[in-house]
């Protein structure tokens, strides 16, 4: 990216006072006069401030007592921070507001709804008469705004389909960005010069600042496709195609950035400097690469020694990642890939070392920040489109638009024939076209133009225009039409469900399968090299950044502790307290509410003892009790150490226990529909815009629909502290030692059958250590079912 | 390394037997390694001709999609139900038919290499035949393998870009 020297002033600076609060007030009806602090700092108030400095200028000069001030006002004191928040607030305001409005969010896609907003605020301020504050200041964009989109854009990335397609994505970004560029550019310098007759302002533009002009608008953007993307719900490879061309093509656009911008001074290029740029190229973005691929190794190696202070885990992986991003930026490296890069390579190790909450947190944090930062953007960018400057040409626009548009098709078409050759899935008509239209642009286009200084290129503002117009055009027409074009052309969607332990079962048996056929073939394919790397991480890296005991577990079990903590947890959540028999946590025996299948001759697992209704209702008093008590425990925590996280230690036992509840759960869900109401239908894509992977209003639960539950839960959900305290409990209560798992209160008539079994499975809990997601490098399973990205 | 690379006996006899896939090291690290060397002869035999082999190593020619189908030509080697059937039978040994626990108990041991204790292996397999046993057999017979394989992408995975 470019230097981000922005030579414009802080937002806000030299505005009288009572204008400040006519200002600041108008915003406040924006918010549907949401009372905010801000109300002190209507107009009579600011005539007080005044007396007030005057006082104290008084004061000081001659100590002349007055009345000691009881309620000051000091705005410039706060003014900055202020600021900030109001825009944050108004931001997620406005988030909230689309989603009371009944139908709207299906048709329109928010961006396009927030640029609207933004908009609506920029004519508002310029009505005030206020100088819209330069909010898509280079700076703040690139330094605040884009990081967390783009970290959580790396983190959650799926590695196995990037890796899989990542031929085919390195050709749209880097030959396609260098064609749509050059292409574009080119032709816009030949109808610049056209009309040889009527000289206009066009015939001032050089070739080079029309290639620079063709660079900054051919890049497709992250953020847009983001937000567009993730309302439509497509398929995965499709959606990787797109979002990982707008990742890469980052380096691209550096340095033809770069390239042009310096030299378009000089006016010509020459072959020397096309060969520099290209070595340039490749440091710029190799070097990216490496640099967060380091900040990510750092990252799992500190990780690593973080058990005794779990409440700062979070903070690592953000701050080492913000100083990825930093550093590259610091050589003029491509600091999108180094966040993409960090983010990816820590991730595997992170999960594996930190607890279960520092993982829940930084999903959180991660979605929470891009959510609001990619709001904050299409705010923005609505309101730098009030502000201006702008030189509408009619020629230069139209023509711009038509010829992304021509570009972008012809490239993608051109590269897709080219890359089909060496595809085993190809990539047909419609997913071409798909490809095509889903080439959006967006902030990062205007940022760059923005950036360029006025002296070098008077043209700027045209250029300006010209490209928010496009950035428009994209947004709002491409972005609107593509939903029911992928209706209309019937473009495979997204498939929900989870993976099941069968899918991770029989990949990895087909991966040793097909790198053992191409070791016969003596064909070093995909697999050869997957399988290497494997071995490789395996052999050394995970020693070195795993914690104990982790680094040695296989990935099959990681996978196989986390599907069942997933269901144990929503099994004592939807068991919990209601309809209790699925919740007792021990050896029940459901074969007298179930008569009707007998279970079949099975090793010992499937024998559990039969219990009478008489228990069953002492075990009813218990858990109800037991309820009780522990939501009022989880009161006090100091900020250095968290409760004693349940999950780690009480785990194992749960495990247990929901083994056996698989198999009442399946019993039950046959017999009657009483599993929780069904939660809410997923809300607006916003919603799951936050990608959380299961908030619990937030996806609908099949009741009695699969034999076994492989629900996802959301492991954060407020409930589950309690539920797995819910447990602890149990283990409190009674006493017996925690090898044996968990015998009922009262103890009597349970023990016999069971003891040897639950010896059994003492020992195997044991080493059923935390459950985290898959420390395997190369096969991440999605993790939400939302769109991707995590 | 390929056919006419495994055994430099290979021009004399044009055969191939076990220990000539022995000789592949990779081939040796692989977990599954040796039930793929058994999977190219045919039960009974020791030997494997040129004909076989390439046959075998067909069902992993890229699917092509283009192929009419009309129902009369016998189903090519590549299509995703041969493919399918293939892997099928590596777990199934004793070609019954039917995944049982106790094949799919021995694949997850020979995968993870000793790493896990036998408890995990067996609610490991016991959860996936729970998931994937419709009929309630406790085995996992080859439909119920290829619907639980469904959302798998078996053309794209089980293919490998050479013979074109």
């Amino acid at each position: 990216m470019p230097s981000r020297t922005g030579s414009h002033s802080p937002a806000g600076t030299g505005k009288s006072l009572p204008e400040r609060g006519l200002l600041l007030l108008m915003v406040l009806v924006l918010l549907e006069g949401s009372v905010l602090p801000l109300g002190a700092a209507s107009s009579p108030d600011i005539s007080h401030q005044k007396n007030v400095d005057n006082h104290k200028v008084e004061h000081e000069k001659n100590y002349t007592k007055k009345a000691f001030p009881v309620l000051d006002l000091d705005y410039h004191h706060i003014q900055t921070p202020f600021e900030i928040s109001l825009w944050v607030l108004l931001a997620s305001v406005m988030k909230l507001g689309f989603h009371m409005i009944p139908r709207l969010p299906g048709i329109v896609p928010e961006s396009c709804l927030l640029i609207t907003v933004g908009l609506l605020v920029g004519g508002l301020i310029k009505l005030a008469g206020e100088k819209v504050p330069p909010v898509l200041d280079s700076q703040l964009f690139f330094l605040c705004l884009l990081p967390p989109i783009i970290l959580d854009a790396g983190y959650f990335l799926p590695i196995r389909p990037f890796m899989e397609n990542l031929g085919t994505i390195l050709m749209f970004a880097v030959v396609g960005t260098l064609w749509n560029a050059f292409f574009i550019g080119g032709l816009l310098y030949a109808v610049c010069q056209i009309q040889p007759a009527n000289p206009s302002e066009l015939h001032q533009l050089e070739i080079l600042p029309c290639l620079l002009f063709g660079s900054i608008i051919s890049a497709v953007d992250p953020v847009a496709v983001l937000a567009v993307f993730e309302e439509i719900h497509i398929n995965e490879l499709l959606h990787i195609l797109v979002f990982g061309e707008s990742l890469l093509n980052d380096a691209v656009t550096v340095v033809l950035y770069h390239l042009f911008e310096e030299y378009s001074a000089a006016g010509t290029v020459t072959v020397l400097d096309g060969f520099l740029g290209i070595i340039s190229f490749l440091v710029v973005s190799l070097g990216g690469i490496l640099v967060g691929a380091i900040y990510g190794i750092l990252t799992a190696f500190t990780s690593r020694f973080t058990s005794h202070t779990r409440v700062i885990e979070p903070l690592f992986v953000f701050v080492y990642s913000y100083m990825a991003y930093l550093s590259a930026e610091m050589f003029h490296l491509s600091g999108i890939m180094a966040l993409i890069a960090c983010g990816a390579v820590m991730r595997p190790y992170v999960e594996a070392n930190i607890s279960h909450k520092s993982h829940t947190t930084i999903k959180y944090f991660l979605k929470m920040w891009s959510s609001v930062s990619e709001t904050l953007i299409f705010i923005f960018l609505g309101v730098a489109t009030v502000d201006g400057p702008h030189h509408w040409n009619w020629t230069f626009v139209t023509v711009t638009v038509i010829l992304c548009l021509v570009s972008r098709v012809i490239g993608v078409v051109g590269l897709t024939c080219v890359i089909n050759k060496f595809r085993i899935v190809k990539l047909t008509t419609k997913d071409q076209f798909i490809v095509a239209y889903g080439g959006m642009r967006g902030a990062i286009a205007f940022s760059l133009g923005f950036l360029l200084k006025k002296e070098q290129f008077p043209m700027r503002e045209m250029f300006l225009t010209a490209i928010i117009t496009v950035i428009f055009f994209t947004v709002f027409v491409q972005g609107m039409t593509i939903k029911p074009l992928v209706e209309l052309l019937a473009v495979k969607k997204k498939q929900e469900a989870k993976r099941s332990i069968n899918e991770e079962i029989h990949t990895q048996f087909l991966d040793h399968l097909l790198t053992g056929i191409e070791d016969i073939c003596g064909h070093y394919g995909h697999h050869h090299w997957k399988d290497k790397l494997n071995r490789f991480n395996k052999k050394y890296v995970k020693k070195c950044l795993i914690a104990g005991e982790r680094s040695k577990e296989p990935q099959l079990i990681a996978f196989y502790h986390k599907m069942e903590m997933k269901q144990a947890i929503d099994l004592v959540e939807s068991g919990g307290g209601v309809n209790l028999p699925s919740a007792v946590p021990s050896t029940v025996s459901m074969q007298n509410i179930q008569p009707k299948k007998p279970p079949p001759a099975k090793p010992v697992e499937k024998a559990l003892p039969k219990m009478t209704k008489g228990r069953e209702e002492e075990i009813r008093q218990i858990l109800r009790s037991n309820l009780q008590k522990t939501r009022q425990r989880l009161r006090s925590y100091n900020r250095h150490t968290l409760v004693a996280d349940p999950y780690e230690d009480g785990f194992s036992e749960l495990l247990i226990k929901k083994q056996k509840m698989i198999e009442l759960e399946k019993k039950i869900q046959h017999m009657n529909n009483y599993l929780t109401v069904p939660a809410a239908p997923p809300d607006s894509p916003t919603m799951c815009r936050a990608r959380l992977a299961s908030d619990p209003q937030a996806y609908s639960s099949k009741p009695a629909a699969d034999r076994v539950p492989t629900i996802q839960v959301d492991l954060a959900s407020p409930q589950s502290p309690d539920s797995v305290n819910l447990m602890d409990e149990f283990r409190r209560a009674d006493q017996q030692e925690e090898d044996q798992g968990l015998m009922m209160k009262p103890p009597s008539g349970q023990s016999g059958p069971n003891r040897p079994r639950e010896e059994d499975r003492g020992r195997e809990q044991q080493k059923m250590t935390r459950c985290l997601s898959d420390p395997g490098p190369s096969a991440d399973e999605e993790e939400e079912d939302e769109p991707f990205l995590p | 390394m390929g056919f006419n690379g495994t055994s430099p006996l290979l021009d004399q006899r044009g055969e191939l037997r076990p220990e000539d896939f022995g000789a592949i090291r990779e081939l040796s690290m692989n977990p599954i390694g040796d039930r793929i060397i058994s999977a190219f002869f045919s039960p009974g035999k020791e030997t494997v001709d040129f004909a076989s082999f390439v046959r075998i190593l067909a069902h992993f020619h890229p699917t092509e999609t283009s192929r009419s189908r009309d129902g009369v030509q016998p189903e090519p080697a590549n299509s995703r139900t041969r493919k399918l059937k293939f892997a099928f039978q590596l777990y199934d040994q004793d070609r019954d038919g039917k995944i049982s626990r106790e094949e799919l108990l021995q694949v997850l041991r020979t995968m993870l290499e000793m790493q896990v204790t036998e408890e995990q292996l067996q609610s490991i397999a016991e959860r996936a035949i729970q998931e994937a046993d419709l009929d309630q057999d406790d085995a996992i017979s080859f439909d119920e393998f290829r619907k639980s394989l469904e959302k798998v992408d078996i053309d794209h995975k089980m293919s490998i870009r050479f013979l074109s």
